[in-house]
């Protein structure tokens, strides 16, 4: 069995009487590419939240590499190696594909606090800002402006940024959404790769339910807040009480 | 071909004012060593505000902590021009320290609350500190001591000789943001402004990086009263008013938020437009307003903003 990476223990949260998570157990295991899904306003986004501290749980505890991370910033779990995109593309709209890439870089190199050399002189930030945005296949617009990318490739460019991060668990949420399919396949083939190699756990949202069994190893169902399925693809398609809230008639061969 | 023409850009200006400095009148001397103070003022301001996207309403307080350091250094220690504008831009940084520490935990509205509250406070204690500030009267008589070094020494005490003093000061400036700007420091700077949420989501603690801009750019406020007080030989609380601060700003924003030159074009359309209306009416405030308002509605990111759209549009045409 593969090392626990990220352990949750009796996670809660809610927002007024809508409760996005209820006593929440799980971990998630190194090298295993877990998806996790659940109908709209299931709690998806929230809980990525929560793990990556964007907003505070009610209770409960969080634990990255076997340490207590619940109450740490933001920047800290990034720096530790927890990382995530975004579901709405969240980049540097009036900033250079090469410098949205570069913020990261620069952190992960620390870098970041040099401020009398040029950046785009240094050639080691400038090798690796430049094979991140060839990874995701936008290379030849990197003197762009983000905000001026077609929808997909601000996708794209979302994922490229928390990638640049250097991450060993990253959370994508639906990163192939709003994508074309040539920009899927490159998402998935780029997944599957890090996968592989061993870089980087991935944790993905997804809605899209050929994506989610032909690329994860586990699959998580969210339902209100409370996981009602986990197991491998076959087990949670196999789940009646999965089938009977959530997939219903998509899984019905 | 771009880098090309920012270098001969730079080439040219100093140029024209190291001609100003040989064969200028006194007048004209005094007008361009304004212009460069308020740049400095203006350059240093515009890190924080069009690079971080923070607006603080009390950088006059470390204008003012600089020409009060300065004058105090002057007075008490040694006249070496060099070591009173150390111990005013020194003066000037510690206070940014302070008072920014308290400031950069929050943002938009609440940052420029706190940041003019702090710069009441440092008017209402140069006011009142009698025994150190001199009160209402402010510091006077402060004399400019040549520059020593070592076995030789350069007089600045005529404004001829001052004048290329500040135009030094001035150019290192210039030099030194230029390449805050290219730095990975002044990236950062640039997510922070655009996306604060994805630079923490970077592994950039904002706070921190917000801090260090507030701190680099009082200290420039710092150096910029420095120099205002040695051409002026002296000082009053009037320095540190909220009407003070709010000069970089318009300066900033008449020049252009999002531009290197912007805030050094915003200081000559300031300091040549406030002396030509004074000319003709006391109630400069009135024209400059409303000059300021067609600035702010017809060209849409300053001035230079607006002109560097304009010629991009002409050059892109076939
Ligand atoms: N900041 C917030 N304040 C109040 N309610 C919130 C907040 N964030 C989320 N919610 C609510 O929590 C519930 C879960 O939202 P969440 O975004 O986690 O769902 P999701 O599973 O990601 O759904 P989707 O598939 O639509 O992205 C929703 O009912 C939502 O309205
Ligand atoms: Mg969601």
């Amino acid at each position: 069995m593969n090392p626990t990476l990220l352990e949750v223990r009796d996670l809660n949260k809610a927002f007024g009487t809508v409760v996005t998570a209820r006593n929440l157990n799980f971990s998630l295991q190194s090298g295993v590419i877990t998806s996790i899904i659940g109908p709209n306003g299931a709690g998806k986004s929230t809980l990525i939240n929560i793990l990556t501290g964007l907003i505070a749980p009610d209770s409960g505890e969080i634990l990255f590499h076997g340490r207590d991370i619940t109450r740490e910033p933001i920047a800290r779990r990034v720096r530790w190696g927890l990382c995530r995109s975004f579901q709405v593309a969240n980049v540097f709209g009036h900033l250079s594909l090469f410098e949205n890439i570069a913020i990261p870089v620069l952190a992960v190199t620390r870098k970041a606090t040099s401020f009398l050399r040029s950046t785009v002189r240094d050639k080691d930030v400038r090798r690796e800002v430049e094979s991140v945005l060839n990874r995701i296949g936008l290379l030849k617009q990197s003197h762009v402006r983000a905000g001026a990318l077609s929808h997909g490739d601000q996708r794209l460019l979302e994922v490229g940024i928390a990638l640049a991060a250097k991450p060993s668990m990253l959370f994508l949420d639906e990163p192939t959404a709003g994508m074309n399919p040539v920009e899927r396949t490159r998402i998935l083939q780029n997944i599957r790769e890090l996968s592989d190699g061993g870089e980087v756990t991935f944790a993905i949202v997804e809605h899209d339910m050929d994506v989610v069994f032909s690329l994860s190893e586990r699959v998580i169902v969210l339902h209100r807040g409370q996981i009602i399925g986990d197991g491998t693809p076959e087990q949670v398609k196999a789940s009646p009480q999965v089938r009977e809230v959530y997939l219903g008639e998509e899984v019905a061969e | 071909m771009n880098r090309y023409r920012t270098y001969i850009a730079a080439v040219l200006v100093l140029c024209v004012l190291v001609g100003i400095g040989l064969f200028s009148s006194r007048f004209v001397l005094y007008l361009t060593m304004r212009v460069m103070i308020l740049s400095i003022f203006a350059m240093g301001y515009n890190i924080l505000f069009g690079r971080t996207g923070l607006l603080s309403f009390g950088h006059a307080a470390f204008y003012a902590v600089g020409a009060y350091g300065t004058a105090l250094c002057s007075m008490h220690l040694h006249t070496h021009p060099l070591l009173v504008i150390l111990a005013g831009a020194a003066a000037a940084a510690l206070f940014a320290v302070i008072i920014g520490f308290f400031c950069v935990r929050h943002t938009e509205i609440y940052f420029a609350m706190l940041t003019l509250a702090f710069g009441m406070l440092v008017f209402s204690l140069m006011w009142n500190w009698r025994t150190v500030t001199g009160g209402d009267d402010g510091l006077s008589g402060i004399v400019r001591g040549s520059i020593s070094l070592g076995f030789f020494a350069i007089p600045i005490m005529k404004d001829s000789q001052y004048y290329f003093f500040v135009l030094f000061c001035f150019a290192v400036s210039v030099l030194l943001i230029h390449r805050i700007y290219q730095s990975p420091f002044g990236l950062i700077l640039a997510g922070i402004r655009e996306n604060h949420i994805r630079t923490e989501f970077a592994g950039l603690g904002v706070k921190r990086y917000r801090l260090a801009a507030f701190v680099v750019s009082g200290t420039f406020a710092g150096l910029a009263g420095s120099l205002g007080l040695l051409l002026e030989s002296n000082v009053t609380p009037f320095a540190a008013h909220w009407s003070h601060s709010a000069e970089p700003v318009l300066v900033s924003l008449m020049g252009g938020l999002e531009t290197f030159s912007g805030p050094i074009v915003g200081s000559v359309l300031f300091v040549v437009l406030r002396e030509l209306i004074e000319r003709f009416t006391h109630n400069w405030m009135l024209w400059f307003g409303l000059i300021l308002l067609a600035i702010i509605m017809g060209f849409r990111g300053g001035v230079v903003g607006a002109t560097s759209v304009l010629l991009k549009r002409f050059s892109e045409r076939p």
